[in-house]
Order: C-alpha cells, then structure tokens, then sequence
C-alpha cells in the first residue's frame, strides 16, 4: 500500500491510520512524498505513543518505509514491494493529480487508486474517491465514491474504519458542512463586528463546532486554501450562497489564522445583543439548512449517511437532517427566508424546500435507530455512539413498530462494527438539567423507561455488543436487555463516577438485582471505580456470554431458537434488597476528595434504589440522579465545567 | 440658519454610529493595564457592532494618540486589525487637539475623493505612559530619560515652563477671580451629573469588559472612574496651586477611546440609525498664541473662525469646548462675551478627565449629539492644546425630520 503525499496533514494521519492497523498483517505502508516536503510523519509519532506505548509506537514506525521520489519518475526500490493499492493525498491540483496517477498506472497497470480529495469529482479525477475527515489520524469516516461497495471499500470496514457512500460531486457531504458552516460564520461576523473568536463561542452553543477554530487547529494555511477552493467551486455551479466571502480568500492568500496571535489575545469582550443571537441563527441555520436541502435535491447521500457526517465529521450536536426534524418543516424554511433577508445575495441560489417537506416518513424517522425483522426475530441497531433525545425517540417507534409487526424476539446492537464504541450518555443532554433537577428527572425517567421496555415487552431481548467499548449510559441500556452478549475485546466500564454523574438509567440497581451475592461486589467496584473490564472479566455479574465473533453469533441464533435451553435468564429481583449494605461498605473509598465525594452520592443511590421495589427504583434513581446534577459536585466536575465552558459568555 | 460654505461638502458623520468608551481616572481602571492601540480597535468593532453598523463599510482609518503605546510604530495599520478589517490609514497626533484634528483630515479624506468611508479612531492611555531615553549630548546629563506624560505636562521645552503655570498667566492677565473659577467648575460638575442622570451620557459612552490573557474578565469600564460629585465648599477649601488653579479646577489623567465615522453623504444616509440627519462640516481654525498662554487660545481660535465664516456665537446652537483649566472656560466668557453657563451642557473635560487623544472626539460626539436634541444647527468646539494652541471648528446639523 503506497500513500502518496505522506509529510502533509492528511497523508501523514492515514499514514499513521493504516499502519496502525496492517501491522499485524504485515503489511508494510509506503509513505511517498517529494524530498522537500515537510516531514508530517515525524509530528505523528507522539500520538502514536500515547495511544500505544512506546514499544508498539516504533513497531508501527517500524512499518512504515518513506521513500522521496521527484514527482516525474517513482523510486526504483518501489517495484519490489509490488504495490497493489494507492492512496494519493497530493496537493489539490487537476493536472497535477492526473499526472501522477498515470505515472503509478505505467509502472504498476493494476493499481487501485483512490484520492483523498476534498473537492473534486471521481469522474474528473479517473479514480476513486475516499476522502477522510479531521483529524485524520483519529477519524474513521471515509466518504466513498462508488456506486456498490469495491473490495477496497471492504477493506476500509474490515480495518474498522468507517466508508459513507456519496455521490459524485464536487465537494462531497462533509465539504459541504464544513466549508459552508465557515462561510455563513464570516457573514454573519461581517454584518455584526463580531470577532472570529467570539463568534465561534456562540456557534458551539447552536450547533456544536468551532468553525474558526477548527481551521486553525487543522493548519490555517491549508484549510483556508481547501475551504476557499471547495467553496470557490461549488461558488461557480451553485452562485453566491457558497462565493468564497473576502475575508476567506485574505486568509487564504495569506495563510492567516482566524484567530488573534498571542500577543493579541482579545481585550474587549463580547456579547451578541438585541436580535444578533436570532441574526446569527438565521444565518447559520439558514446557510446550512439550505446547503442541506440542495444536497438531498441532488441525493448526495442517504439521509442517515448525511446526519452521520455532520455528527462524526463536521462536530455538529445533531446531524442537519436530525436539527430539521427537531424543528420541522416551517421553522426550518422560516430560517432560510430570514437567511436570504440578512444575506440577500444568498437567495440567489436556488433551493429545495420540497426536500424537507415530508419528514414524518421512515428515511426522516431513522437516523439514528434502525429495526428490521424476518417474522419472528427483530433487530434493532443504534447508530450513534452517544444515547440521546433522539436516539430515545427512534428506539422507542422501533419498539413500537415491531409489536406492531408482532415480533416478540429481539436483538438490540449498535452498528456492527470493530471499531464500534458505545460510549454512554451524550452528556450535552444534561446541561438543561443543571438549572432545573425536574428536566434531569424527567430524563433519567424517560430514558429508563425505554430500557425497561427491551426487558418488559419481548419474550427474548438480547444486547449484542461488539467493537472496542460499551459505557455508561448505552451500558445500563443494553444491561436492560434479558441477555447480553459480548464479543472478547469488548470493554465495559461504568465511568460516571469519574465525571462525575450518578448513573441515571438505573444502573445503580438492575445488574444487581440480577446478580448472585457473590458476584455484587464486581458490579459495585465497576460502579464505584469506573475502571474498564474486558468482556471476559465481566461475564457472571454484567455479560451472559463473551466469546469470538461467531460464537456469540451462535449463541444469539441459539437463544433466539431455544430461549432459556440454550442459556438460562437471569430474573430480576422485584423487591426491595437491604442486604446490599453490606457489600458497599466492603468496597474501599478513593484518596480524591471529589471522587471520594461521589463515590459516597453513587453509594447512597445504589442504597437507596436497591432498598426500593423495582418499579419504585426507577423513580428513586432519577430524583437522586437529577438533584445530583443541579448541586455543586456535578458542576465543578468535567460535565459542569464543559457547561460553562460553552455557555459563559 | 445663516449659510455658509461648507469646507468639506462631500463629507458627513452619519448620525449614530459614534460612541466612546467612559475615561477612568488614571490607574483606576483595567484600562491602566491594556495595550491602548488594541483596546481601542476592538471597542471600535464592539461600538459599531451596538449602532449596526458593520466595519465592512469602512475603507480608510485615522487614529489619533498622544502617549507612545506598543507597536505604536505599526501604525493605524495594526489597530486596523484588532479592529477586524485589513484597511490602511495613518496616525494623526497634536496633543489635546488631536480629535478634532483627526475628525477635521477625515473630512478632507473623503472630500478628496480617496475614501468612502473614514473611521476616527482617538485613543490614549495615560497610565503608565512609557518612559523614553534619548541621547542627548547637549544636557549635562549626556542622556535624557523622559516619563511622556508628566515630563511633558511639567515642561514646555519652547517656554521653558509647565501646562499649569499657562493657567496661571492667563488667569492673572485677565484678572480671573477664584470664586468666579470655583463657581464655574462647581457648575459644570452640575451639568455632567444632569447628563449623566437624563441617561444623556449612557447614548454617547459604552460599557465594555476588559478580559485578561486567559480570558477571563478583568473588570467592566462602566463609568468614568474617578468622577465624584463635588460641592462648591469643598472646592473653596482647596489650596491655590498657580492663580485660579487648584486640584479642583483642572482636569486629571484618564485612559479611554472615542470613535466616530466620516463619510460621503450618501454613505451617511446608508448607515446612519437617522439618515434624515446630515451632519457636515463648516469651518475650522487654529491659532498659536504667546508663550506659556495656552487657556488663552481658544478664544481667540474661536474669533478667528467667526471671524472666517461670519456667523456670531448666537448661531451657535451648541457651544462645547476641551477645558483642562476652569481658566479656559472663564477666560472665553470674557474674550468672547458669551455666559459659560450657556456652554459645556452634559459634562466636559474638566471633569469627565483628559485622556488627550480621544478627549476632543467626545467632545464632539456629546455635542452633536445635544445638537440633535435641540433639533440642529451649528455647533461650536474647541479647545487647547499643547503648545499654547487653540483649535476651533464648526459643525452644522440639518434635521429634515
């Protein structure tokens, strides 16, 4: 495998990607680049020992060969490692990329080659498109050009990366977002003074991202040239929503950062006043939204594909099509219209309302949670990492679909997946809570309520996880299911004792009350301690069963045929259990006053949620769940401090 | 209204799009640890952002300042920056007369047809003034070293005399009367309080907040530090530090900024809150008077004017001048014959302080802004300067309401 310009941000990132994962294949990565270029590999390695120890960071490096080559002729050394796959992530340049595609297919005619670039069509280019997201050493999405999966696209999978299917355009999904999020912020900051800075302050609130920031921390020199190109091409076929604005094409000349250097960090503070908080809304929620519906016009991807990207890759709190959901058809044109009002050249491009006029149909319905069923067993799979409004929502009409279709048997899984991570709550859900313990309840209720259901309303319900992680707030929602299956490399952790945050989807009391005695304490350190368990550690008190890939899958079919034949349920204890007591007191307390202090608040909800019946817990957890999150000890912790963060101004 | 020729008929200042920031007393404030320059092009961006006005329009920068601040060699071109725009421009600097000096080349700047759109950027920060060293082979010393605000204030090296000792002279040539001075500082203290209770002040100041480098905030410029209510007893009581000159009856150092635009008319009308009010520009003066005389020259910079478009001093609707000596404001009533109780309305520099770049400029927007009040006409300011200068000119307000 050859990845060709390798020093540069995203060459060095895949790089480090690949290599990480074809080490144990032996595979070795073939990083080309010109002599001059700077060495990104080298700025890489750091990361790739804090992710994996210095012994395996060097085997990585190790497999790793860097070659120079002058653009015009390839190193003869290259022949003996008999490429078979290139990655060409060379600088944004037509002729120049085709070039240097012919030059490869001349020497190795049966090369499969696939660019990274953020911009041009695969149908310009002559080869496939495989375009990554920030940061590219980290990010697993791959935005893919191809009308069915190719072999090398089920390689990505099979490596635990991530491929999204998009169309063939210029600029694909991610671009889209990402650049025009960019743009609509600098009008917006045009019209109001507003500085870069505080600007982004105020979009993370809305939206979720950084946009100024996210230039600079990529590089500002080669994001605002990617940027600007991107928007300057999609400019020229769609007209004035995407012309580059002047400030971008100043940056992009000069390589400035958007944010002040140092010794001029701001002075003044800033607070949008008067109707600049609804003005920076119509603007970035208009550009965005009508960016969107020009997407869905010309079907550039799926609709849960869309949302993913702006999610995973464009940092956005909910992808636009589920932000169109939430605020409906109105509301989202009502955005566009006072968009084109304070940004009248806008309107000049054309959209498509119709796009978002039916949002009460199944595509619109599932972004997040998919059910299937083939008459007698049902599958539902959560797609976001994070449990959320949302994913609430859409997990509940999955349940009510598949009574409706009466299936009593199912399977509840995330995305099926390697590198899957299930990794809790999205914390962001809480920040409402802060200031009112009666949304936290309400919440932790809802949310509980839902989880119940998987072990209340089927006659079999089994949580299947694979991946990397299964965590707080997904954790306790698969603990729910009658069953749980694990793959080995799974790990488990409750970590709410580290934010911290009282587990709120009964997590202090359902395992336990599943659990032998003698097993309790396993769950209680778990829960006092948040360390992470492999599957196989967790297997007798949280797991059912763990075992390979096709094992689990054998016993999930077996238990789908023969219930309780193939491995016995273990029934929750309805009752009240007060002899809980004595196992929390054995569990030691942490030195950290704060986790010590939370380690007590935990405790007491364990106490006081297993002292009540079952039906009674539920409610017990929530109101203990929630008072937690509107005191002190919630808001000094990671979530309170991420709160103010966000929201001081 | 008499007319009269304008001398710059091109150029406007769109009503309500200026403002400055309040003048705290020197080393009172958050202001006192700032870079000035930066301070003042970000609460310029922050002041247009508040009258709606985006810095997209502005095609040129003149800033005006006194005291020597960091990177002050960068030019208009660096507080251009902190200000969000990469625009050109230049530095404007004649002490006390800098606003209005700025004001008046701004004008010119557009009149000439090389822009469109002028920001007036004045600011100073008297805190902390630096302090210069220079070579210098005729003092006995072999080198100088120089605090530039109080050396300068205690030393005109052409008179060999200090700003206060200026006072004096003029005070005793005119046989200024100490009662008179008390009774006339107690009365502008009068008017500031009136101006600031009508909630006048809070439409030409803003608040801002000042953040520190973890941007965490430092504290909120809300008001002009320093500034107390003052009895005439109290005032009285203060001992004489030259003739008709005592703590009380000058002005003291302050930080601050003050921002106005200048435009054509047309670009007046587009981004003016009011574009039914035209703002131009009649006339300006300056004259140099006799060596250590400077509370002096305003008048007579004033006659001059008078003098050059022919209107009286009953045209004038608005009469406001930079004070620094209650001298100044006596010593006017006397050359010109016109009641100081008719002048100064809302407060003036002698007591809402003397950052010296932007005092003018404040000057001018709280005139102009009384102005309009009153409905229009012409409005006078003036005011001293270092170098027993004196600087005079005429606005004219036409509301067509």
């Amino acid at each position: 495998m050859i990845i060709s310009g390798a020093g540069g941000i995203v060459g060095a990132g895949k790089v480090m990607q690949f290599a990480s994962r074809l080490i144990d294949f032996n595979v070795p990565i073939i990083a080309l680049d010109l002599p001059g270029a700077p060495n990104g590999i080298a700025k890489q390695y750091k990361g790739l020992q804090a992710s994996f120890g210095t012994e395996k960071a060097n085997k990585i490096m190790g497999n790793v060969i860097q070659l120079n080559y002058d653009g015009n002729t390839l190193p003869p050394t290259l022949k003996q490692f008999n490429p078979k796959f290139l990655i060409e992530a060379i600088p944004e340049k037509l002729e120049l990329k085709k070039a240097h595609y012919a030059l490869f297919r001349k020497e190795f005619p049966n090369i499969h080659i696939w660019s990274v670039t953020s911009g041009f069509p695969a149908n310009e280019l002559g080869v496939g498109i495989a375009h990554p997201a920030f940061p590219h050493e980290v990010n697993k999405v791959y935005e893919i050009v191809e009308d069915n999966p190719s072999a090398h696209t089920h390689l990505l999978w099979a490596m635990g990366l991530i491929p999204m299917q998009v169309s063939d355009d210029w600029s694909f999904v991610l671009d889209v977002f990402f650049c025009g999020l960019l743009q609509a912020s600098i009008q917006f900051c045009n019209k109001t003074n507003t500085p870069y800075w505080k600007a982004d302050k105020y979009i993370r609130q809305i939206l979720g991202p950084n946009p100024f920031r996210a230039h600079d921390v990529i590089g500002a020199k080669g994001a605002n040239f990617l940027t600007w190109s991107c928007l300057y091409h999609l400019g020229k076929k769609y007209g004035a929503l995407f012309a580059p604005a002047a400030a971008l094409t100043e940056r992009k000349d000069s390589g400035q950062s958007w944010y002040p250097v140092n010794h001029f960090r701001p002075l003044v503070n800033w607070q949008l006043e008067g109707n600049q908080e609804e003005e920076l809304k119509a603007i970035v929620y208009g550009a965005l939204i009508q960016m969107t519906t020009i997407m869905l016009h010309e079907k550039r991807a799926d609709l849960t594909t869309m949302n993913a990207i702006g999610e995973l890759c464009a940092q956005f709190t909910n992808g636009l099509p589920a932000f169109i959901r939430k605020i409906g058809t109105q509301q989202a044109i009502a955005w566009v219209e006072k968009y084109h009002r304070l940004v009248p050249a806008a309107a000049n491009t054309q959209w498509y309302p119709e796009t978002i006029q039916n949002l009460h149909t199944s595509e619109w319905q599932q972004l997040y949670v998919n059910a299937e069923h083939d008459g007698t067993n049902g599958f539902i799979a959560i797609s976001r990492e994070s449990y959320n409004y949302d994913v609430n929502e859409e997990l509940n009409r999955a349940i009510d679909w598949l009574h409706l279709e009466g299936i009593k048997k199912v399977v509840l899984t995330s995305d099926f997946h390697f590198s899957t991570q299930m990794v809790g709550a999205d914390t962001t859900e809480f920040f409402a809570a802060i200031n009112d313990s009666s949304i936290g309840e309400q919440i932790s209720s809802d949310w509980s309520k839902t989880a119940r259901r998987l072990y209340d309303e089927f006659e079999i319900s089994i949580g299947f996880v694979n991946g990397k992680r299964c965590m707080g707030g997904m954790l306790e929602l698969m603990m729910h299911c009658q069953y749980l299956i694990a793959t080995d490399q799974v790990r488990f952790a409750m970590p709410e004792v580290t934010l911290p945050v009282i587990p709120g989807m009964e997590g202090c009391h359902w395992v336990l009350r599943k659990t032998e005695k003698s097993n309790q304490s396993k769950m209680l350190e778990m829960l006092m301690h948040g360390q992470q368990l492999s599957a196989k550690q967790a297997t007798g008190f949280l797991v059912d069963f763990c075992g390979n890939i096709k094992e689990c899958l054998a016993m999930v079919k077996s238990i789908l045929s023969n219930g309780e034949n193939a491995l016995p349920k273990r029934k929750i204890v309805g009752e009240a259990m007060h002899d809980i007591a004595t196992e929390i007191h054995k569990i030691r307390l942490s030195d950290v006053p704060n986790i010590q202090a939370a380690q007590k608040e935990i405790a007491g909800c364990v106490l006081a949620s297993c002292a009540s019946s079952v039906d009674e817990a539920l409610f017990v957890q929530a109101k203990m769940s929630a008072n937690f999150m509107s005191g002190q000890l919630f808001r000094k912790g990671k979530i309170g401090t991420e709160y103010d963060k966000i929201t001081q101004n | 209204m008499k007319q009269v020729k304008s001398i710059a008929k091109e150029a406007s200042i769109p009503y309500g799009t200026w403002g400055t920031s309040y003048f705290p007393a020197w080393q009172s404030s958050p202001l006192a640890e700032v870079n000035i320059g930066q301070f003042a092009g970000e609460a310029m961006a922050r002041i247009l952002s508040k009258r709606g006005v985006s810095s997209t329009h502005l095609d040129y920068l003149m800033i005006g300042s006194t005291v020597p601040w960091h990177w002050k060699f960068w030019n208009a071109t660096v507080v251009a920056s902190c200000l969000g725009r990469r625009i050109p421009g230049f530095h404007v600097e004649q002490a006390c007369a800098t606003g209005l000096q700025a004001v008046v080349l701004a004008a010119f700047q557009v009149q000439s047809g090389a822009s469109e759109a002028v920001g007036v950027l004045t600011f100073d920060r008297t805190s902390d003034s630096p302090a210069s060293i220079f070579p210098e082979r005729r003092a006995y010393r072999r080198t100088e070293v120089i605090s530039d605000v109080w050396d300068n204030f205690g030393f005109d090296p052409s008179t060999e005399s200090a700003m206060i000792s200026s006072a004096g002279n003029v005070a005793r040539k005119h046989k200024i009367d100490r009662n008179e001075i008390d009774e006339l500082t107690a009365f502008r203290y009068q008017q500031y309080f009136e101006g600031k209770e009508s909630g006048f002040l809070q439409r030409v100041a803003l608040p801002l907040e000042i953040l520190n480098v973890q941007g965490k905030t430092m504290g909120m410029i809300a008001e002009d530090i320093g500034v107390k209510k003052v009895s005439l007893e109290s005032l009285r009581a203060m001992r004489d530090l030259d003739t008709c000159v005592t703590g009380g009856t000058q002005t003291h150092a302050a930080d601050g900024m003050a921002t106005l635009l200048v435009t054509t008319v047309e670009k007046a009308k587009e981004i003016s809150t009011r574009p039914e009010i035209n703002i131009s520009f009649v006339a300006k003066a300056e004259v140099r008077v006799l060596p250590a005389s400077m509370p002096e020259a305003p008048a007579l910079a004033v006659k001059k004017l008078l003098i050059q478009t022919g209107l009286t001093m009953e045209d004038m609707v608005v009469v406001k001048d930079h004070n620094p000596f209650a001298v100044n404001d006596a010593v006017f009533s006397k050359v010109m014959g016109y009641d100081w109780h008719k002048m100064n309305n809302n407060g003036s520099p002698l007591v809402w302080g003397h950052p010296q770049g932007p005092t003018l400029t404040r000057v001018i927007i709280e005139a102009l802004e009384e102005a309009v009040d009153l409905g229009g006409g012409y409005v006078l300011v003036f005011g001293c300067a270092a170098g027993d200068v004196g600087i005079a000119a005429i606005f004219k307000v036409n509301d067509k309401k």
